[in-house]
């Protein structure tokens, strides 16, 4: 294994990996925070660094179904969008999935309107939930360039054969330059096989592909795609795993932070993370033990893992990035759901935050915490709690 | 031009590309015209088919139709997901040497072209894919029950534009996606109709041989949302060609042929009295419309006449 | 029987009206004051293919049911060749009643039939082009409808006749009528053939056995699908006055119709829904439309 350590903005990171894995089509249109993960690929394209076609449509929605076909008749496809045109997305991103077309996309996590915000949060990611994508959530530059090669590692194993999303937090994450180690191509292409579809629209086997299905099949391909999806657990743990022995950096469904001997356990997804680890940090000093558990695989949902890591605890908090208006936050009723057959439950309280590009610094991570111990102690965990609204 | 010369089965292919057992209505227009374009095509083609009538006949699983390689995915994208099969196959030619000559075809209704999907389609004749788009245009939603679309005429009775005490139905002009498409500087565009197997063949064929993007526009005859009998689909898009209601025509390079030039047109009212649709008509609305009709072809007879002219 | 759930199953096909009748029947049942609903089969179905339609009655409670009726109490078929093609009486409950438009006499009929129910028979046809000019029954079937179960009563179909033909609501009134008059009552026991096809569920995929992404691999495998039965009438050629020219193989929208080795034209009634277009093209006037049996 070779790698270059180099200073980069984590967008280009994110061009520099889908190079790497030789894409042959890529389908987008501009929207912020995505763009500069495009222009980086438009500008290899144009120099000849990267051999594919660049297709600039006309909108989102021509973005993802230019990917279905390309992806379709055997090229290894990429896209990347965010808000309102995963929105824009959502109903070809069904088709996609139902294809069973591996296509490989990069959300900028942001905002979505009224009243139009273009910075950070995870509206546009769960909206989307129920597309039957696999949803991975990374904090850095470092682990969108990995997990977009491990992406296309996934998605297209045969086994799997499922569009990917790498999910990652516009600006916080996606404009930051830091320090990334890019592999080499002769790792990569030793990491990533060829795309082979096993049957692409081709003249000398004609296939039929998208046949709607009546009442009495409907219910039997939607339980197919379920059951891929579940599935492709198997090998999404098996890449990680070679991934992480091929260049010592390692990945999980569920990553723990310091959570040892820690009663109270704060639940976190995306770039704000790392903002979180040093609250934990901060508070551990102070003898306050909190630990972090971090959501990465978000579908499919990693039940096992998450009650291995949250079921011991007395108190959990989780932070949402996003209102499910007039209910409970996803990812909070989620874990709720995982934890309802226990016996023995921790106590849990969901709190809505970091909307719309709204920071939650470490200092705010650590007064999260104690309004959450807070609501616990006085029983007010049904609450809708919105974290740093000004009232 | 349409010489129907006797003794057809010599002058095509007798292979069928979209088979028999699909679920169109008995004397469907649209399947007779996407059976001419398939026979044309042949096999080395990839097709987009937009959500509509023609998908649901086809492919209800776990049939399929289709004899040539085949995919649907909505409603509104047939052409952009055209667009990423001619450069996905243009990747792997590339890239990997994969060798075959292949057409690909976007196909879609009036509604999936005119309406829903024409920003699709705008943007794929813009960027110049290699790939022909091929509407199948009978004026109305006929796959949902008859509702109106941009392609529905003026003066038809529809299920959402009905006929009714103050209301004559229809009351826009048909939306002219010809011009639309040549707006464009594609390299060909083409009318044709259901009823006119040859030239619908003919102009598949000239378009396979075009680099770029082609888009052909044909009138298919709907028997059920049109309301005339089953048997009457080949004499009604007769009618609309004769009675100039529906010209067939070319657009290469921007430059006007009128293919099929009758001296003297038949009255409109010949293919209007054809279908229950404009039943409710008056003698003065039938009067604005001979017009209007008279004036459009006019105007794409002159503008094929230049192009004579100038030659 | 007050408190029962009647239920009605209507057989035509796409463009006959079947709708239609399940709609007047519940209309009717309605401004008696009675519990009805009535639904369409909610297929793809085109025009020309066996269609169904339903109807659930109630004397005296609302109908909550929404499921599909399986075990139908009654069973009107509109078109005579739905009879011998597929199997109308499936699930009808014993002691039910079979209404059928047929020209063909009751004792003939009977023969079809195996099993304990009431046979109701009419020549709707002949009725319906006699006094509405065209040769659609939907609401001339439903004469034979009162006639045969009493569910609703003459006068009841007079607003909703109105209401969807406004002037030609009284003709269609009289069908009904002539039709109640002219159709015969008789009770099956035992007997007939029963080698029709079921019209429900064919046997589909598990989960498990569907390809990734449900791509079919079986180029033009609807050529196993019958749309034969779509028919009323099909095309009979005279070879005699045929010149072989092949309009009629080039206009078929099945794509049914090939050249026979001795270079005459035939098409493939396993496909062939009966348009016309055919004979209407020909040139020489070879090929006529003969209604089915």
């Amino acid at each position: 294994m070779a790698s270059k350590r180099i200073g980069i903005e984590s967008s280009l990171g994110i061009a520099e990996a889908v190079k790497l894995a030789n894409v042959d089509v890529i389908a987008a249109y501009p929207i912020t925070p995505q763009t500069h993960i495009v222009e980086g690929l438009a500008e290899m394209v144009a120099n000849g660094d990267l051999d594919a076609e660049y297709i600039p449509v006309e909108s989102e929605h021509s973005a993802m179904s230019a990917c279905l076909g390309a992806s379709a008749v055997g090229a290894r496809t990429f896209t990347s969008t965010a808000s309102q045109g995963l929105i824009l997305m959502h109903e070809v991103l069904m088709v996609a999935a139902s294809l069973r077309l591996p296509i490989v996309m990069v959300v900028a996590n942001r905002a979505l309107s009224g009243p139009l915000n273009i910075w950070g949060d995870h509206s546009d990611a769960m909206i989307i939930r129920d597309t039957g994508w696999i949803q991975i959530f990374v904090e850095n530059g470092q682990q969108a360039f990995d997990q977009v090669l491990c992406a296309f590692r996934i998605a297209e194993n045969r086994d799997v054969m499922l569009p990917t999303i790498v999910h990652i937090d516009g600006f916080h994450a996606t404009h930051v330059i830091e320090p990334i180690y890019i592999l080499d191509k002769k790792t990569v292409s030793e990491f990533l096989p060829p795309y082979v579809h096993p049957n692409p629209l081709d003249p000398d086997n004609p296939v039929t592909m998208g046949c709607f299905a009546a009442p009495n099949l409907y219910t039997e391909t939607r339980k197919a795609l379920d059951q891929a999806v579940r599935n492709s657990r198997n090998i999404i743990d098996e890449t990680w795993q070679s991934f992480g022995t091929l260049t010592g950096r390692h990945y999980l469904p569920i990553e723990e932070y310091k959570t040892d001997d820690c009663d109270t356990l704060l639940v976190t997804m995306g770039s704000f993370s790392e903002n979180a680890m040093i609250a934990v940090d901060r508070m551990q000093k102070a003898g306050k033990m909190v630990g972090l558990v971090r959501l990465r695989l978000w579908r499919p949902f990693p039940t096992e893992d998450v009650l291995r890591a949250i079921s011991g605890a007395k108190n959990v908090i989780v932070l949402d990035r996003h209102v499910s208006l007039g209910g409970p936050g996803p990812v909070c009723s989620e874990i709720k759901a995982a934890l309802y057959p226990l016996e023995k439950r921790p106590q849990v309280v969901g709190i809505i935050g970091g909307l719309g590009g709204r920071d939650i610094s470490p200092e705010n991570f650590v007064s999260l915490v104690e309004l959450g111990l807070e609501k616990i102690k006085t029983g007010q965990t049904g609450e809708m709690i919105m974290f740093g609204v000004r009232e | 031009m349409e010489a129907l010369s006797i003794y057809v089965p010599k002058l095509v292919t007798p292979k069928e590309y979209i088979a028999s057992g699909h679920r169109a209505c008995s004397g469907c227009g649209e399947v007779l015209a996407v059976r001419y374009v398939c026979k044309a095509l042949s096999r080395n083609t990839i097709i987009s088919n937009a959500t509509g009538c023609m998908e649901i006949i086809s492919s209800q699983l776990p049939q399929t139709a289709w004899e040539v390689p085949w995919i649907h995915t909505l409603f509104e994208n047939a052409a952009a997901v055209a667009s990423g099969i001619e450069s996905g196959l243009k990747a792997r030619k590339r890239k990997y040497g994969y060798d075959k000559e292949i057409k690909v075809v976007a196909m879609g209704g009036d509604g999936g072209t005119a309406d829903i999907g024409l920003q699709a389609l705008s943007g794929a004749m813009e960027r110049g894919h290699d790939f022909i788009y091929v509407c199948y245009d009978n004026e109305a939603y006929m796959n949902t029950g008859i509702q109106r679309s941009s392609e529905t005429p003026f003066g038809a009775s529809t299920t959402t534009a009905p006929s009714g005490k103050v209301s004559i139905g229809q009351h826009t002009w048909k939306k002219n996606m010809a011009a639309i498409a040549a707006a464009h500087d594609i390299p060909y565009v083409a009318t044709s109709c259901s009823s006119y197997p040859f030239d619908i063949m003919y102009k598949i064929e000239k378009a396979m041989k075009i680099k770029g993007p082609s888009y052909i526009h044909i009138l298919a005859v709907c028997p059920t949302g049109w309301r005339c009998p089953s048997n009457a689909t080949i004499r009604v898009g007769r009618l609309a060609v004769e009675s100039g209601v529906f010209p067939i025509y070319e657009i290469e390079n921007g430059k006007y042929t009128l293919n099929l030039d009758y001296p003297k047109l038949r009255p409109v009212a010949d293919y209007l009295k054809s279908q229950g649709r404009f039943r409710h008509l008056t003698e003065e609305n039938v009067a604005v419309i001979q017009e209007k009709v008279l004036e459009e072809y006019n105007r794409i007879k002159t503008l094929s006449h230049m192009r004579k002219k100038s030659k | 029987m007050k408190n029962e759930i009647i239920e009605i199953r209507w057989h035509g096909r796409g463009g006959q009206g079947a709708v239609t009748s399940a709609e007047l029947t519940a209309m009717a049942a309605i401004h008696e004051g009675k519990f009805a609903q009535a639904f369409p089969s909610f297929g793809p179905e085109r025009r020309g293919a066996p269609v169904l339609a339903f109807n659930r009655i109630r004397y005296d409670r609302p109908v909550r049911e929404r499921s599909g009726i399986t075990l139908p109490d009654v069973v009107v078929v509109l078109d005579p060749g739905l009879v011998t093609l597929i199997d109308v009486t499936e699930g009808l409950k014993p002691g039910g009643t079979l209404i059928v438009n047929s020209t063909r006499s009751v004792e003939d009929l009977q023969q079809n039939f195996d099993g304990d129910w009431k046979l109701a028979v009419v020549d709707a046809g002949s009725i319906a082009r006699k006094l509405l000019g065209v040769n659609i029954v939907n609401t001339t079937m439903l004469g034979a409808l009162i006639k045969a179960t009493g569910l609703i009563k003459f006068e009841s179909l007079h607003e909703p006749l109105e209401e969807r033909f406004g002037a030609r609501a009284k003709s269609n009134f009289e069908a009904c009528k002539l039709a109640a008059e002219n159709t015969v009552l008789s009770q099956i026991t035992t007997g007939g053939l029963k080698t029709r096809r079921s019209f429900a569920v064919e046997k589909l995929a598990k989960w498990q056995e569907l390809p990734i992404g449900c791509v079919v691999k079986e180029a033009g495998n609807t050529r196993s699908f019958c749309t034969g039965d779509w028919k009323s009438q099909h095309p009979e050629w005279d070879d005699k006055k045929c010149i072989k020219c092949g309009i009629c193989y080039i206009y078929c929208p099945e794509g049914c119709i090939k050249q026979q080795k001795d270079g005459f034209f035939r098409a493939d009634m396993f496909f062939c829904k009966g348009c016309g277009i055919c004979a209407q093209e020909c040139w020489t006037q070879a090929i006529s439309m003969v209604e089915e049996a």
